[in-house]
């Protein structure tokens, strides 16, 4: 049964609490369609791919401290070793760990001289086992050869003349080259320094999560002579727990005058470095509950304070032959009525909420999708709360449709 | 056309009992005019929620329109009051927040009747109350007297089997009272049977019968059109 119009009409002469109802459901839909819209960007953020075989990496940290601690035999004996072991696939000293956060990071040109435009990149120094040990796909090119490899240190400032790009940087170098033809191409580091790009792989993350350029990255063929030095190991699929015991074991027994420190998975490390954003997530989503708890039990008190006053009103509807159906049904349809004005007003609040984020934040554009799925929670918040005193509401005798009080 | 036959109502709570109706018996005929006066506490209500369908019995027989309502449901008991009674209540019970309009026509969406024969009941029906030029208005700017003659005009739209008036001038003065009562006797006149409750004696005495109840039973009864009515009690 249609009770749109008088409900429609009755409630134009008592706004105000219509009105309050009306305006929490606004404010909640425009907090919750753009938390939701940050919780995914977000996720978006955290679910990139970083290039890595994460599932079966690890890395392991050897801090040198005899006073005769010969950096590259250890690193090389190490390598050799570790390489040998029965649960590891491949092993590479790293200068820097993919997600960490920390690392380095260089300009290159395309052409050679001071004031010349550069492209930000992540520098990953590795040896010809860099490509297996990270898990990266050549797309062109080739790898390095171990006859490239060659030891540097903080005072060294020559560069190798051999690197490897991923895809997204040589790209950016040379946007009208595809990558055959970006293979041998020069470009240049400090300004000067000539390097020829001798592979182009597909996907390596930058150490920085949140660096705008977080796939520019390069392979360059050094190892670092220093003591401290980290090693990035890739297990055999599924067996990174004994890969990691056996490694650490077999470091540990070496006596070569250094500690054996910091064992941290991939896994980790991808947790470490989106820490921040899991716990803003987990607050959006807090607020979420909480908007919509507060929502609900607003709701639940107005309709109850309105029920409560139009107890004779009700008790003489039912006498005038409502059956408990309409009682429940004037409520549910009042209250969907009082919803859509509150939706129509939060889509309104949504997109000006979302156009002050990307304008003081630089935050995503909102993505419409969120809008409808919010305008079926709000309703259904709605009927939800509505649905207890609603049902309260059924139950009023008739017969206090002839009590004079 | 509604016949109550031993009617007995209890009232229980944990410490007391109280008998609202006793053995009740009392047979309405078609196009009677019954008046039930008592006083506060006999039991006139109680058997004006019951004749309603609005409160249930403990024990009797209640035959409306040929049908036993001892056994049906809420949605059942709904739908007979929908469509074979119209109220009227001392304090008129209309809707503040809707039109004269709109509150006539709060029976008739139940009945899920079309617009059209909706909108042409409640015109008559206001037409019949004289109040067919203030259909929409609020029932807060009418005086007592038109908010009662609203009511009836309610109660009319439906084309009910009998109206049932609950002290139908109880908030009115002599001036509104008397207006409302000769309403009440042209509707009887023309057909529309009648049962009201009331505490004013004079206005009972206007019916064609008038019942006295004391203590949940009928005590006497005096007859102004006896064949029109029976009433064992």
């Amino acid at each position: 049964m249609s009770q749109i119009g008088p409900i429609f009409r009755a409630l134009m002469r008592n706004k105000v609490g219509a009105l309050l109802i009306a305006l929490q459901v606004a404010v909640t839909m425009t907090i919750i369609v753009n938390a939701i819209h940050l919780i995914n960007a977000r996720g978006d953020l955290m679910g990139r791919s970083s290039g890595l075989d994460e599932a079966n990496q690890f890395y392991v940290t050897s801090v040198g401290y005899a006073n005769d601690f010969d950096a590259p035999y250890v690193i090389d004996t190490d390598l050799g070793g570790i390489r040998q072991l029965p649960s590891v696939d491949d092993a590479v000293q790293i200068n820097a760990i993919p997600m960490s956060n920390g690392g380095w990071s260089m300009g290159l040109q395309t052409k050679a001289g001071e004031g010349e435009n550069s492209v930000p990149t992540a520098l990953y120094m590795t040896d010809e086992h860099g490509l297996n040990t990270l898990d990266v796909e050549l797309i062109a090119g080739e790898n390095f050869k171990a006859t490239e490899i060659s030891y540097r240190d903080r005072n060294t400032r020559d560069w190798p003349q051999s690197v490897i790009l991923t895809e997204a940087l040589a790209k950016s170098l040379f946007p009208d080259l595809s990558p055959t033809e970006i293979v041998g191409q020069t470009v240049y580091i400090q300004s000067n320094e000539p390097l020829t790009i001798i592979g182009i792989m597909d996907h390596l993350q930058a150490p920085w999560t949140g660096w705008t350029t977080v796939n520019h990255s390069m392979l360059v063929p050094n190892k670092f002579d220093s003591p401290y030095s980290r090693y990035l190991v890739r297990a055999k699929p599924g067996q990174r727990e004994q890969a990691i015991e056996q490694v650490e074991q077999f470091m540990k027994q070496r006596e070569v005058g250094r500690m054996v420190r910091e064992t941290e998975t991939m896994t980790q490390v991808r947790m470490d470095s989106y820490r921040g954003d899991s716990a803003l997530q987990a607050i959006l989503w807090t607020i979420i509950v909480v908007l919509c708890i507060i929502t609900a039990l607003g709701i639940v008190g107005l309709v109850s304070f309105s029920i409560n006053r139009r107890r004779r009103q009700i008790g003489t509807r039912r006498a005038l032959g409502a059956q408990k159906a309409d009682i429940m049904s004037y409520f549910l349809t009042e209250n969907v009525m009082i919803t859509s004005v509150g939706v129509i007003l939060g889509i309104a609040g949504s997109i000006a909420l979302n156009m002050w984020l990307v304008s003081s934040f630089n935050l995503p554009r909102l993505s419409y999708i969120y809008l409808p799925i919010a305008m079926i929670a709000m309703w259904t918040i709605g009927l939800f709360a509505v649905w207890g005193p609603a049902l309260r509401a059924a139950q009023i005798s008739p017969a206090i449709a002839t009590r004079n009080v | 056309m509604l016949v109550m036959n031993n009617i007995t109502k209890v009232f229980r709570t944990e410490t007391v009992e109280t008998h609202a109706l006793k053995q009740f018996s009392l047979t309405v005929n078609e196009g009677d005019f019954v008046a039930v006066t008592g006083p506060s506490g006999s039991g006139k209500t109680t058997f004006l929620n019951i004749a309603g369908l609005l409160e249930s019995f403990d024990d009797g027989e209640y035959t409306l329109d040929g049908r036993s309502v001892k056994n049906l449901n809420d949605k059942q008991l709904s739908q007979l009051r929908n469509e074979k009674i119209g109220f009227i209540f001392q304090s008129f019970n209309l809707i503040p927040d809707l039109n004269l309009f709109d509150n006539v026509d709060v029976p008739l969406r139940y009945r899920k009747l079309s617009k059209a024969e909706r909108k042409e009941r409640i015109e008559h029906s206001l037409d019949v109350v004289g109040l067919a030029n203030r259909m929409r208005h609020l029932p807060s700017q009418l005086s007592g007297g038109q908010q009662q003659r609203v009511a009836i005009a309610r109660a009319l739209a439906g084309n009910p089997l009998f109206l049932l008036a609950d002290e139908p001038t109880g908030n009115l003065d002599s001036k509104m009272a008397d207006s409302v009562m000769s309403l009440l006797e042209e509707i009887n006149q023309s057909g529309t049977t009648i049962v009201m409750v009331t505490h004013d004696l004079s206005q009972a005495e206007r019916a064609h019968r008038h019942i006295q109840v004391l203590d949940g039973q009928v005590t006497e009864q005096k007859r102004g059109a006896p064949e029109l009515a029976t009433v064992n009690a």
